[in-house]
C-alpha cells in the first residue's frame, strides 16, 4: 500500500464513475471506454495487492491485519462484478451500477490506506 | 425492442456503448433499470457492514457490545434487503420492503439515540449520527428502496390487470401466476 498507487487507483475509480454517470445521461450502455477504464484500474489494484502481500510476507502488520485483508480481497473484486452486472444490464442505468461500484473501490482504498498506516510498534 | 442500428456509427456506440433499451414499466422485476442501482449499494453495504462487524464480534467484542450488535442487525438488514431486491416476485418485495422499514426505524432510532447520549455508543456503528461516517447514505437508501419497491408494486397489480383482461387469447406467464380471480390488490 503506498499513498502514489492509492492516488492513482482513485483517480482511475472517478474516470469509470464519471463514465457510468455519462453513459446513464446520454441514455447508452456501457461501451470499449468503461471496460479499458475498469481493467486499467483492476491492474492497479492487483499490483497494489501484490505490493501489499510482499511487505505482509515481510513483516508489516497493521493493527487491524484481518480487516485490512478483507478489504484488501473485497476492493480487488468489485471493480469486476460490477462490469459482469452491468454488461447484463440492458438499460441505461448499467452505467451507474458500474459507478456505485468504483466509487465503493475509491472509498475503500482510502479506508485500507488508513488501516496501512497503522501498525502495532 | 431490439437495437435498431447496430454498426450506425460504429466507433461512438463501441466507445460509449449501444443505446440503452428504455426501461418500459412492463418488464419489471425489482432488479433491471434503477433498482439494479439499489442492488448494487445495499450489496455493497451488505458485505462492508458485515465484515466489520464480523472481525469487531469476533476480535473486540467486550469493547463495546450494543455497537457491535448493533453493527450486527444493520448487516444483516442490509443483507436480506439485497436478497429481497435481487430475487424480485411478490415474496421478493414482501421481504425487502420488511427489511427497508426496519433499515429506516434502526437508522432513525440509532441516529436519535447516538446523538442524545454519545456514552452509549463508545464506538461508532453504520447508523450512527443518521449514517454521517457514510455520506448519510445509510439514510437516504431506505427511503429510496421503499419508493422502488411501491412503484414495482404498481407496475405488478398493473401487468397483472392486464393479464386477466387478455387471458383468453395469450397465455405467457411472465412473473406470477395468472390470478383467476382479479388480484385483491386493486
Amino acid at each position: 500500500m503506498t499513498t502514489p498507487l492509492v492516488l492513482v487507483a482513485t483517480v482511475l475509480a472517478v474516470a469509470v464513475a464519471l463514465l457510468g454517470a455519462l453513459s446513464t445521461l446520454l441514455r447508452r450502455r456501457i461501451g470499449q471506454a468503461h471496460l479499458v477504464g475498469a481493467a486499467a484500474l483492476e491492474l492497479v489494484l492487483v499490483v497494489q495487492a501484490v505490493v501489499a502481500g510482499v511487505a505482509l510476507a515481510g513483516g508489516h502488520r497493521p493493527v487491524e491485519t484481518t480487516t485490512f485483508l478483507a478489504y484488501l480481497g473485497t476492493v480487488v473484486l468489485l471493480p469486476v462484478g460490477g462490469v459482469l452486472w452491468a454488461r447484463s444490464e440492458p438499460t441505461r442505468w448499467a452505467g451507474t451500477v458500474l459507478g456505485v461500484a468504483a466509487v465503493a473501490v475509491a472509498v475503500m482504498l482510502w479506508r485500507l490506506l488508513q488501516l496501512w498506516q497503522v501498525t502495532r510498534g | 425492442m431490439a437495437d435498431p442500428d447496430a454498426g450506425a456509427r460504429p466507433a461512438d456506440d463501441r466507445a460509449l456503448g449501444r443505446p440503452a433499451v428504455e426501461s418500459s414499466s412492463t418488464d419489471g422485476g425489482t432488479a433491471r433499470g434503477p433498482g439494479r442501482v439499489l442492488v448494487a449499494i445495499y450489496g455493497v453495504f451488505a458485505v462492508a457492514a458485515g465484515a466489520r462487524a464480523a472481525v469487531q464480534l469476533a476480535l473486540q467484542f467486550d469493547e463495546a457490545p450494543l455497537a457491535y450488535l448493533l453493527s450486527a442487525l444493520a448487516a444483516v438488514v442490509y443483507l436480506v434487503a439485497t436478497v429481497g431486491l435481487a430475487c424480485g416476485g411478490r415474496g421478493g418485495r414482501r421481504t425487502a420492503t420488511v427489511a427497508c422499514a426496519v433499515e429506516l426505524v434502526g437508522v432513525l432510532t440509532v441516529g436519535t439515540l447516538s446523538l442524545a447520549d454519545p456514552a452509549a455508543f463508545p464506538d461508532s456503528t453504520v447508523w450512527s449520527g443518521y449514517g454521517s461516517g457514510y455520506g448519510f447514505i445509510p439514510l437516504v437508501l431506505p427511503v429510496l428502496g421503499l419508493l422502488w419497491l411501491r412503484h414495482q408494486a404498481d407496475v405488478a397489480a398493473e401487468v397483472a390487470a392486464e393479464q386477466a383482461g387478455t387471458a383468453q387469447k395469450s397465455p405467457p406467464p411472465p412473473e406470477s401466476p395468472p390470478p383467476k380471480s382479479p388480484p385483491s390488490a386493486e
